[in-house]
């Protein structure tokens, strides 16, 4: 069936089940709205709300001093060390590492339990991917330009083929193995406009590549030349994913 | 008749947006005809449907200094704004629901003889799942303003239309939705 025999006759159910609506709704519409006055809200109301609101938020910030806590992280033995609030790039270069080795997490090679955020936007825009090499590692940086997504998985796997989502073919991405990165809450078209494949030249992690983007699921596939080894965590201002890949 | 009011509705936005509701009625009377039948269909009730129209008018007409964007946001918006009266309007009397599954056999032997296959189908469909169909399909809305009243991206529209239609018919494919 063709689009247009299907738009067809799908109209023609709808004028079905719908008729036509009564000759008075206009006039019926148009008196009621007569009597209805434009609800004009209470401005002030809403300012002092929003001045109230801002004062709990600084309280809190205070009090809690995020800046100085330990960075949340994607896998074990994180929480107990302190990790430093880090410098716009972090992976622009090796000089330019927000962290000292001795404070991050291990690497690992297996799945970890995915980081969660509580305070999630409904969705978290992702607006700059950066990849950068290290002695020692290879970095990823997912830049979130609103805030953590609600949640973070990392799978490593043996081989670098992935599932395109939605489309579902495979794609087989450079390096022997791979992690596939699980953003939900998250998307990468609003504020991304950067390459979704990305080929580092790196010795360990050869290339990232987007493999969904689609209804507040992105997934980020990671190839990888040795071992698929790594250590994830998250830093703020501004909130970013830092995934090192170790070099084998 | 629409595109008299397309042309003043720079003058009838400003004018509305100034509390004035004779104009807002004039901006909103061609939507009038589509917003019935998107609740029409949605709650399978043509009485109910004007109700939820006259009611979504008014709550417009409270909300309109909420609407953003330029002339063409306003068809999505008051479109949307139907919508979640129908959602409210079968929330609220939730004995409409059995009343709607009433009637696609009450039409069938008040008419005498059998639906189509499609119109069964459509009627099995929730409101939700209607929806889309109808803004894509009906009211012929592009995608981006059908993304707009369903208040979700443009690809997470055009996923639902195709959802909707392939419960329709299972053997459509995507070129032949879009």
């Amino acid at each position: 069936m063709s689009n247009e025999n299907f738009r067809r006759e799908l109209g023609h159910v709808f004028d079905e089940v719908a008729g036509s609506p009564s000759a008075a709704l206009p006039d019926r519409v148009r008196s009621s709205l007569a009597v209805v006055p434009e609800q004009r809200g209470p401005f002030w109301i809403a300012g002092v709300a929003a001045a109230v609101i801002a004062a709990v938020i600084i309280g809190v910030l205070f009090v809690a001093n995020p800046l100085n806590r330990p960075a949340n992280s994607v896998g074990p033995g994180v929480g107990s060390s302190p990790t430093p609030s880090a410098s716009p790039s972090p992976a622009a270069s090796p000089s330019a590492s927000p962290t000292s080795d001795s404070t991050l997490p291990p690497f690992v090679c297996a799945s970890t339990a995915p980081i969660t955020s509580a305070q999630a936007p409904a969705a978290a825009f992702i607006d700059d991917l950066r990849t950068g090499t290290h002695p020692g590692y290879d970095r990823l940086t997912v830049q979130f330009q609103n805030g953590l997504p609600a949640s973070i998985e990392l799978r490593p796997q043996s081989g670098a083929t992935f599932t395109n989502s939605p489309k579902g073919d495979q794609v087989t991405l450079m390096g022997k193995n791979g992690i596939l990165v699980i953003l939900h809450g998250a998307d990468v078209h609003t504020s991304y406009s950067g390459s979704t494949d990305i080929k580092t030249g790196y010795a360990t992690l050869v290339e990232v590549r987007r493999m969904e983007d689609f209804e507040g699921v992105v997934q980020l596939g990671l190839g990888v030349s040795g071992a698929a080894c790594y250590r994830a965590f998250v830093l703020t201002n501004p909130t970013r994913l830092v995934i090192d890949i170790q070099a084998s | 008749m629409l595109a008299a009011v397309m042309e003043q509705r720079p003058k009838l936005m400003v004018s509305a947006a100034a509390g004035d509701s004779d104009s807002f009625a004039v901006l909103i009377e061609p939507l009038l005809d589509p917003a019935y039948r998107l609740a029409a269909v949605m709650l399978a009730d043509r009485s109910a449907a004007e109700d939820a129209v006259q009611e979504a008018s008014i709550k417009a007409w409270r909300k309109f200094r909420q609407l953003r964007g330029d002339l063409k946001s306003l068809r999505p918006w008051f479109l949307s704004i139907v919508a979640n009266e129908c959602r409210m309007s079968r929330r609220q009397r939730w004995w409409s629901v059995i009343k709607v599954a009433d009637v696609p056999s009450s039409q069938t032997s008040a008419e005498g003889g059998a639906t189509s296959d499609l119109h069964q189908a459509l009627l099995t469909l929730s409101p939700e799942e209607r929806l889309p169909l109808v803004l894509h399909f009906y009211l012929d809305l592009p995608l981006d303003e059908v993304a707009r009243a369903l208040q979700v991206s443009p690809s997470a529209a055009k996923s639902r239309i195709y959802r909707a239609a392939k419960r329709l018919r299972s053997d459509l494919t995507l070129e032949e939705v879009f």
